[in-house]
């Protein structure tokens, strides 16, 4: 009985996730979960791991700090944790999505990029 | 100055100050009353252990607990209760404390070694709860018993609720149900206050004079030759 | 980074293009966004907004006046060991009059300050740090020759909304601490006109304000207050909803010392003065110094500091059940009143005894 409180909020958010994705599946439409909203104990984060485990793509990011980004065992269910260069979490989402928009390169990057490579071309 | 500023400060220090004034003008105004000399000859000298009534009458006789039971375990439930609430939660022990600290200007710890012990928060609540339910249970009783009801005044009532009020507050304080905690607990301090200028000029005096009149009335009746 | 003033050419440029200027990818604006929104209990989309919309602000002509203050809420916001993008919007936005941070100073800085109000009737931001002393008309805190009192009440006609950082601009602060020399008083006693949002904390926590100008620059108002002007954002809860010592208050575990055994089990710090049940602020779930710590993690109980009046609520070190009771002499006195209320009464029962055996 106490495992089922120790876990109460890792099970509200994977009934939530399970939503999200069923909602993906159907019409295409992303959803996020900030897990920074929720106090997560240590049997809730444990249980979200296990349950939430890292699939096929991992993905490291230097950008303003170290993200890392890895696509979960269900597709679709990528699970973000963002840290500043000191190395703390600042922010934790699971994101439903085909891809998330921060691994995507961004319009105004590109932009940048493309003035720049024609000029070094140059 | 807001409410729990005013609850915590002024209040306190005023609602105190009436308490200990009224009790000893109650007290003192009882004990040096003239008693009536009983000029017949002792059939018991030793009637000092006619004392012994303020345990005995703690209970009903035999032949009266079927009528009386109800009150008496409710009663006890909800003086129970409420001490446990009062005196074993640590935010009262550590006012008590520094009270203690105040009046002799030595740390209670100092004194006995060790500190006042206290209950979790649950616990206490717990007690309270079984407090505020047996005094409802009284009042309902007051109310429905023909004669109970024939005889209740003012006083009765209010007294019963200058009691159920700081327990219902410190409950949803505790439990932060309501309004804001700052809120909350104003309230609580105000009814603590409220119960406390009430205390001397009611039947909530009985807290004092229940001892004096068992045993004065133990010690009459023991010179007599009867023990109660 | 910080103090480094803006160029000229750079006067028309959008945030976006500013932190580009300075080599932080749109990806890393966007992570900073989303971060930011998630500090402010705004749902994940809305981080994603917040980043389009800031990229897109043009720079918010800013003015900070330093009232009677300490210079800690400037120190606290622009305290970081690295510079972070939080720091440049910081920088990028605050460059119209700054005085500990700006490089004019004396009359230079002056005209600077009245061209902005100018150039920016109806449209700047203006954030006050320090109490607004009002006593011998202002005259105990003057600035080139002027009152605050006055500067505020002027600058208060042209601005969008206006920002009171910290405990003396929300609430009068130390300076009105008892007996209040200087008369000092907070920004809304002065201004009732304009928006005000109070930024409480001897000092704030610096996201605090980050969050609010992202806000403001984002959806171009205010965010949501609470009765004292606070953003809810932040000061929706109290520190002891969220602290992490909780479950030994709830069990009854408490430190009675500095450095006992539940001191050093990091026990809850009620019995030392604890004023987090009666404080609201975000210092349990924001924290300092980029997370790292607050005062009760550190094993010094809440002060208030974001609650009115905190200097002058009595000894941080008094628990709040411990309500003032009074002391020996005063319930001495009592006891006193009250015996000679009794023996008098007793008198009078008696004489009143002795005039019936008489039969009167």
């Amino acid at each position: 009985m106490s495992d089922l409180r120790d876990t109460a909020y890792a099970t509200a958010i994977l009934h939530e996730v399970a939503d999200l994705l069923a909602k993906l599946a159907a019409d295409g439409s992303p959803g996020a979960i900030d897990l920074r909203a929720m106090p997560l104990g240590p049997a809730d984060r444990a249980r979200l791991e296990e349950v939430l485990a890292a699939g096929a793509v991992k993905v490291s990011v230097d950008a303003g700090g170290p993200s890392e980004i890895f696509e979960t065992v269900y597709p679709g269910v990528w699970w973000t944790r963002h840290r500043n260069d000191a190395g703390e979490t600042i922010s934790e989402f699971i994101e439903v999505t085909d891809c998330p928009q921060f691994l995507k390169s961004q319009p105004d990057d590109i932009r940048a990029g493309a003035s720049g490579l024609r000029r070094m071309l140059e | 100055m807001d409410l729990l500023d005013f609850a915590r400060g002024p209040g306190m220090t005023w609602a105190a100050a009436i308490f200990v004034i009224g009790v000893l003008w109650k007290l003192v105004g009882v004990i040096l009353l003239r008693a009536k000399r009983d000029l017949s000859e002792p059939r018991n000298p030793a009637s000092w252990t006619g004392l012994r009534a303020i345990l005995t009458r703690s209970w009903p006789r035999r032949e009266f607990v079927h009528g009386t039971a109800f009150s008496e375990v409710l009663g006890y439930a909800f003086h129970i209760g409420f001490f446990v609430a009062l005196v074993f939660y640590l935010p009262h022990v550590l006012f008590f404390e520094n009270v203690f600290k105040g009046l002799l200007g030595v740390n209670f710890q100092r004194i006995f070694g060790v500190s006042w012990p206290y209950f979790s928060g649950g616990m206490v609540n717990f007690f309270a709860a079984v407090s505020v339910a047996a005094l409802v249970a009284l009042l309902v009783h007051r109310i429905v018993n023909p004669v109970k009801r024939l005889i209740s005044n003012f006083d009765d009532y209010f007294s019963w609720l200058v009691t159920i009020a700081p327990l219902v507050t410190g409950m949803l304080a505790y439990a932060h149900v309501g309004a804001p905690y700052q809120t909350l607990i104003a309230v609580h301090l105000l009814s603590v206050e409220l119960l406390l200028v009430w205390f001397p000029f009611g039947k909530l005096m009985h807290t004092f004079t229940v001892f004096l009149s068992r045993g004065t009335q133990g010690m009459q009746f023991e010179r007599k030759g009867a023990t109660l | 980074m910080k103090g480094e003033i803006m160029r000229h050419d750079e006067r028309g440029i959008t945030l976006g293009e500013y932190l580009a200027a300075r080599g932080v990818s749109r990806r890393a604006f966007l992570k900073f966004a989303c971060s930011l929104a998630s500090l402010m209990a705004l749902p994940p989309s809305a981080g994603i907004a917040m980043a389009e919309a800031m990229a897109k602000a043009r720079r918010p002509s800013v003015l900070w006046f330093p009232f009677q203050e300490c210079t800690g809420c400037t120190e606290s916001i622009t305290r970081s060991h690295e510079p972070t993008i939080e720091s440049m919007i910081f920088d990028m936005i605050s460059l119209d009059y700054h005085e500990t941070l700006m490089a004019a100073a004396g009359h230079q800085s002056e005209a600077a300050r009245e061209q902005a109000m100018k150039d920016n009737f109806g449209k700047y931001l203006l954030l006050i740090d320090g109490s607004v002393a009002t006593g011998l008309d202002g005259a105990f805190s003057c600035i080139g020759g002027q009152t605050n009192l006055s500067w505020l009440v002027e600058a208060a006609k042209g601005a969008a909304a206006i920002v009171a950082i910290g405990s003396c601009a929300s609430y009068g602060g130390i300076p009105k601490a008892n007996p209040n020399p200087t008369g000092a008083r907070a920004v809304s006693d002065i201004v009732k006109d304009k928006p005000v949002v109070n930024i409480p904390g001897c000092p704030p926590i610096p996201a605090v304000l980050t969050g609010v100008l992202a806000h403001f620059l984002t959806f171009g108002s205010l965010p949501e207050l609470d009765p004292l002007g606070r953003p809810k954002a932040f000061y929706g809860e109290t520190i002891h909803d969220r602290c992490y010592r909780r479950p030994f208050y709830d069990q009854g575990r408490f430190a009675k010392t500095f450095d006992d055994e539940g001191a050093r089990n990091g026990w809850c710090l009620y019995e030392l003065g604890c004023k987090g049940p009666v404080t609201y602020n975000a210092c349990a779930t924001v924290k300092w110094n980029g997370g790292t710590s607050f005062p009760i993690q550190s094993g010094h109980g809440c002060l208030g500091c974001s609650q009115p009046d905190f200097w002058d609520k009595g000894s941080f070190y008094r628990p709040l059940s411990v309500a003032h009771w009074g002391n020996a002499a005063t319930l001495g006195g009592a006891a006193a009143v009250g015996v000679a209320l009794g023996a008098a009464a007793a008198y009078a029962a008696r004489r009143r005894q002795d005039k019936i055996a008489k039969g009167d």
